[in-house]
């Protein structure tokens, strides 16, 4: 295809094309982000499908995750062993699930997930307190995250059993376009 | 038979049918891992899942039973054995749990991600199919199936939805990579069957159309204007700030479509035509000119005067007038249809009603900006949360505590703003037309011999006007502050709606002056109104460098050296964004008096770009509250539309259909009106045969009256019917959220009963374990399980109940059962607990080997079985069993003792005869029983227990 480069053979970029939300040479671009993070780690040549895996103290520097206060669930979310290490395929699949055109569904599916801190499938009141933890800086006393968790529970759940579905969310989400927008990186 | 681990009940998870589907996803794969525990497996294995059971277990999930009940009915040995290893200690689940740890979070993360996929496909786990003994083969099939059924559905898409569908997977990319290659092995072996050149050649073709299409696309990001700013602006300042320069960009493709429409078709034939503007001799460039537009300007291509009607002839002929015409029409009507379109998409989209009682939930879940990376901003962004999350609990608090007082004076307030605002904005559209009025009179004179003082003064007006569009806006501000509204978004609205009334009236007094007085009175008024439009997009763009400069850099100063109060300024989105729609309308309306103003707004929104990005990043603070940035720009793409382009092309309209065209210059000179250039050309055309049917459209349809009657009257007809259909799919949605909410009280309402079912065997369940303890304490060895099958037991607990129902309530019972109704439970649960010890004891080999040391105790509880048959025939029980019989016998009979010592005879007869049988039997697990009443029984021993205790 007159392309020079080698890190990826034609059918693997054609996969990712596939798989990801992103052009060719986003994805290149996003290869060498990822190749940057670790130069001495990971290989320029692809080909061969090498198990490199970065750990989360790299990932979590990147510029674009580094001041996020939700960097370290969300790499936990998306690395395939649950503790924040990455593969490129795991990394790809993190930006094109944060990209402009991911849909509204798979973006409400994983924002779930990134908010559900004990992963037992429901945001429930502990998970609120430490969202707004994480988002307030601890600086709310512990009535106000009270009243907080439970308002936001008392709006949001739609089948009153005192914690939000993932439906629950997705229906929250329905309403609020701005998240399109805002649970969304930047590359 | 899973009655032992009864402390799934409690838990309300156990009845939910989220948890239930994990449930059995989960149990499986465990069930999957422990497979190689069958008589083969090695020890050392077994040990590690016994562990591993033990975590599961003091996780979330209890209800793990559930799952066997539902895939495995016919499978007791397994469960038995399973329970087995379940209690049984061992001392080095903590060390291996560990280990163990992480391969159960990936099970589980993986789980999950095939539950997002078939929960979406609605795939129900196959229950009870015999097929399946074994759960590894179980789990294996079953995502096996999943896999399938979605690689099955994946082929029968076509290629474009597909890799939509696999984008879409909530799946991890080497997952979804698996999937792809599996559906892509599958269509080319289907091909390679049938292999035709046809089909070769499509899909050979569809290959290239995609590789077009993805580099097409990425062309289109090379292109993307500023996309690097984008990302910085949004990272420091958060998505809010964002829109706005979004919204710039936007308006700037608008404004480079414009010029090239333009200067396509008007100006390069005007100029190839005649490349040189015929500029009177006296008239030169003086400089001014940038500024006010008049002078040498007037005679180029600039304005509407400059433009011949002639029909140029060389190789083909070019109609100037018609295609000034059709240009200009052409243009709006493209104009009309993207803002529609725009407009349209914005509100499917983002206009959803908003609830205003969502509002926390959505700050805390849905508002955080991942787009942040600048370290300052996320902390400020943080301060904000807080702030306003305090703020809405204290307006939670406050709002209740308004008196009719309070809202009266707030509604009076409300009314003087907005009628001194309404006043204000009345006069300034007053004063703008009088000053207009005078400068007619000033410079009445010809404009070619004005000296450079008169020139100077043409920018009076343009002047004004500008400072009244940069200083009310500010009144308007000092009356919000003491204007307050319920939320920040109605102040926001209430801003916007009177700034857009101020300049909305200011436009139209200009526009009045233009089309009444200045069309009248002046020849070749086009140029004349032209040149007005220039010199006012040209002061509104010096007035907005000197806004953010005075705006925002001095306040910046003020707010950090001076007085440290105020801060740093904010970057008001809202005005700004005003201030663009205004100077875009500046440029529509003059799009027919000057085709060459897109220029000038390209030009301007370029710099105005970097201007307020400068300014911005050196003086502005992100802004305190987050509004919904979505339904912020929804509205103002509507107000771009509805107020100001819709103003724009009527006026245009107008002009072009109404007024008459100057006599002397332009294209449409010694018409009636522009639209007459169309008339002219379609007499021409009647000379040519075979275009009758244009002189038909424009006879029939154009100019005929009934045609836009009808149009409109469908149109009308359209919005009703739309309207009503609207209004019915709202009554649909309150509906359902009202069923939705029916559901989740219904649920409610069940686990409610649930619950108080269980409570009403008071607290059996999740004592169990304290249960264990204490018997431990109380008699060591015994196991809890055998012992609650022993008719002794049984016995006990019906005197003890018999006697509680004598005493009519006098000693607490724990929960308030009925003594007969609780007394037929338990008789049931005995049964039933019978019935499965039978099943238990034709169990196979496999069992009996590791339940080596039950056989012993077996004798007595068969002798129990025989005794519970009748209670009256106490001859085969042990001297124990005689022991209780006699205590409940003489629980019944005796009224006259006081009942502590009944009890205390009861218990002590029980007590013994538990030691007689079980002293010798190592720890047991429990025998599995099946029915929460037999609970009921251990309960009522517990109690006695207790009851025992505090007696000692």
């Amino acid at each position: 295809m007159g392309n020079k480069q080698t890190i990826f053979t034609a059918q693997q970029l054609d996969a990712y094309q596939d798989c990801t939300y992103f052009t060719r040479k986003e994805i290149l671009r996003l290869f060498y982000r990822y190749r940057d993070l670790a130069p001495q780690l990971v290989p320029l040549d692809y080909t061969n499908h090498p198990d490199v895996k970065l750990p989360y103290e790299l990932i979590g520097s990147m510029p674009e995750l580094k001041d996020n206060p939700f960097r370290q669930r969300i790499a936990e979310v998306f690395s395939e062993d649950g503790e924040g290490n990455m593969t490129l395929d795991d990394f790809l699949d993190m930006f094109s699930v944060l990209s402009e055109m991911a849909p509204r569904d798979l973006k409400a599916y994983y924002a779930f997930k990134i908010y559900d801190f004990n992963d037992d499938d429901f945001i429930c009141k502990s998970d609120l307190e430490k969202t707004l933890n994480k988002l307030t800086r601890n600086e709310l006393t512990e009535d106000e995250v009270r009243m907080v968790c439970e308002k936001v529970i008392d709006e949001a759940d739609l089948d009153n059993d005192g914690r939000l579905s993932l439906e629950d969310f997705q229906h929250m989400i329905v309403r609020a376009p701005d998240f399109l927008s805002t649970f969304h990186i930047r590359i | 038979m899973t009655t032992y681990n009864n402390s799934g009940y409690l838990n309300p998870a156990y009845h939910d049918y989220e948890t239930l589907e994990i449930d059995r996803r989960e149990a499986p794969a465990w069930l999957g891992v422990r497979a190689p525990q069958s008589p083969t497996a090695q020890p050392g294995g077994d040990d590690a899942s016994g562990g591993r059971w033990q975590e599961e277990r003091q996780g979330t999930d209890e209800s793990i039973p559930l799952g066997f009940i539902s895939t495995q009915p016919q499978n007791p040995p397994w469960q038995h054995n399973l329970n087995h290893t379940t209690f049984q200690i061992d001392p080095d689940a903590h060390d291996r749990s560990a280990a163990s740890q992480i391969s159960s979070s990936m099970s589980a993360n993986m789980t999950l991600r095939w539950r997002g996929v078939s929960a979406r496909r609605l795939s129900l786990f196959p229950t009870g199919d015999p097929s399946h003994l074994f759960p590894e083969d179980v789990i294996r099939n079953e995502l096996d199936n999943e896999e399938q059924d979605l690689v099955k559905e994946l082929i029968g898409l076509s290629t474009v939805d597909r890799i939509q569908a696999v984008r879409a997977l909530p799946m991890s990319v080497r997952e979804k990579k698996h999937v792809r290659s599996q559906v892509l092995a599958f269509k080319s072996s289907k091909q390679s069957q049938q292999r035709g050149c046809c089909a070769d050649c499509s899909e050979s073709v569809s290959w290239t159309f995609r590789r077009f299409g993805s580099g097409l696309k990425a062309a289109g990001q090379a292109l993307e204007l500023w996309q690097g700013t984008m990302k910085e602006i949004s990272g420091r300042f958060g998505t809010s700030v964002l829109t706005y320069f979004v919204f710039l960009k936007w308006l700037l493709m608008f404004n480079v479509l414009s010029f090239l429409i333009n200067f396509g078709f008007i100006t390069v034939p005007l100029l190839v035509y005649d490349p040189s503007p015929n500029i009177p001799p006296n008239v030169s460039f003086r400089g001014l000119e940038i500024l006010t537009g008049v002078g040498y300007f007037n005679y180029t291509v600039m304005y509407y005067g400059g433009h011949s009607n002639e029909t140029f002839a060389g190789q083909v002929t070019y109609n100037m007038q018609l295609a000034y015409f059709l240009t200009i029409a052409i243009y709006m009507v493209l104009c009309g249809l993207a803002l529609i379109v725009s407009m349209a998409g914005s509100f499917r989209s983002n206009y959803v009603v908003a609830d205003p009682s969502s509002d926390s939930a959505w700050q805390l879940l849905c508002s955080w900006d991942f787009n942040m990376t600048n370290e300052r901003a996320v902390r400020q962004r943080k301060n904000n949360l807080r702030v306003q999350l305090k703020e809405s609990l204290s307006e939670n608090a406050q709002r209740k505590l308004l008196t009719l007082s309070e809202e009266l004076s707030r509604l009076c307030v409300h009314l003087a703003s907005w009628f001194l605002s309404t006043i204000l904005a009345l006069g300034c559209g007053a004063s703008v037309y009088y000053l207009c009025l005078y400068e007619a009179q000033m410079l009445a004179a010809d404009a070619a011999s004005w000296s450079l003082l008169e020139e100077a003064k043409t920018l009076l007006v343009p002047f004004v006007v500008s400072l009244i569009n940069l200083c009310v806006p500010l009144f308007y501000s000092l009356f919000n502050k003491f204007d307050h509204y319920s939320s920040h978004r109605r102040q926001i609205y209430a801003l916007v709606v009177r700034n857009v009334f101020l300049k909305m009236f200011i436009l139209g007094v200009l526009c009045y002056y233009w089309m009444d007085v200045v069309a009248q009175n002046v020849s070749c008024w086009e140029s004349v109104v032209g040149q007005a439009l220039y010199r006012l997009v040209i002061v509104d763009f010096l007035f907005l460098m000197l806004g953010s400069f005075f705006g925002e850099f001095l306040s910046n100063v003020i707010g950090t050296r001076m007085l440290p109060r105020i801060g740093v300024p904010e970057f008001d989105v809202a005005r700004n964004v005003l201030e663009l729609i205004y100077a875009q309308t500046l440029a529509w309306i003059g799009i027919y008096f000057a085709p060459l103003l897109p220029v000038l707004q390209i030009f301007k929104l370029f710099l105005l770009f970097y201007l307020k990005k400068i300014s911005l990043t050196h003086n502005c603070q992100p802004p305190q509250r987050t509004g919904r940035a979505a339904q912020m720009q929804t509205i103002f793409t509507a107000l771009l539309f509805f107020p100001f382009f819709v103003g724009a092309l009527s006026i245009v309209a107008y002009t072009s259909w109404s007024l008459t065209p100057s006599e002397n210059c332009g294209p449409f000179r010694g018409l009636n009106n522009s639209f007459g250039a169309v008339a002219v050309w379609i007499h021409t055309l009647e000379d040519i045969s075979g275009s009758q049917w244009v002189i038909w459209i424009y006879q029939k349809i154009i100019k005929s009256p009934i045609f836009y009657f009808i149009v409109t009257l469908i149109i009308l007809m359209f919005i009703y019917v739309f309207w009503q259909v609207t209004l019915g799919r709202k009554e649909l949605i309150a509906l359902l959220r009202k069923q939705i909410v029916k559901e989740g009280k219904d649920k409610m309402f069940l686990l409610e009963k649930l619950h108080s079912l269980q409570t009403s065997h008071p607290n059996a369940t999740n004592k169990q374990a304290n249960q264990q303890q204490r018997i431990g304490q109380f008699s060591d060895r015994r196991s809890p399980g055998s012992q609650s099958n022993s008719s002794a037991l049984v016995q006990a607990l019906l005197a003890r109940q018999q006697f509680e129902g004598d005493l009519s309530g006098g000693v607490p019972v724990p929960a308030d059962i009925s003594t007969s109704s609780g007394l037929i439970q338990a008789m049931l649960a005995y049964q039933r607990a019978e019935d499965l010890n039978e099943d238990l004891y034709r169990m196979p080999d496999g069992r009996l080997s590791s339940f080596a040391p039950l056989p012993p105790p077996t004798r007595p509880r068969d002798e129990d079985r025989g005794t519970a048959g009748g209670p009256g025939d106490p001859v085969h029980a042990p001297g124990a069993l005689e022991q209780a019989m006699q205590a409940r016998q003489r629980a019944e009979g005796a009224d006259d003792l006081s009942s502590s010592a009944v009890m205390m005879q009861v218990i002590q007869a029980r007590q013994q005869e538990e030691r007689l049988q079980w002293t010798p039997g190592p720890p047991h697990n429990p025998a599995p029983s099946g029915s929460s009443a037999l609970i009921q029984a251990m309960l009522a021993r517990q109690q006695a227990q207790n009851e025992f205790d505090d007696g000692y």
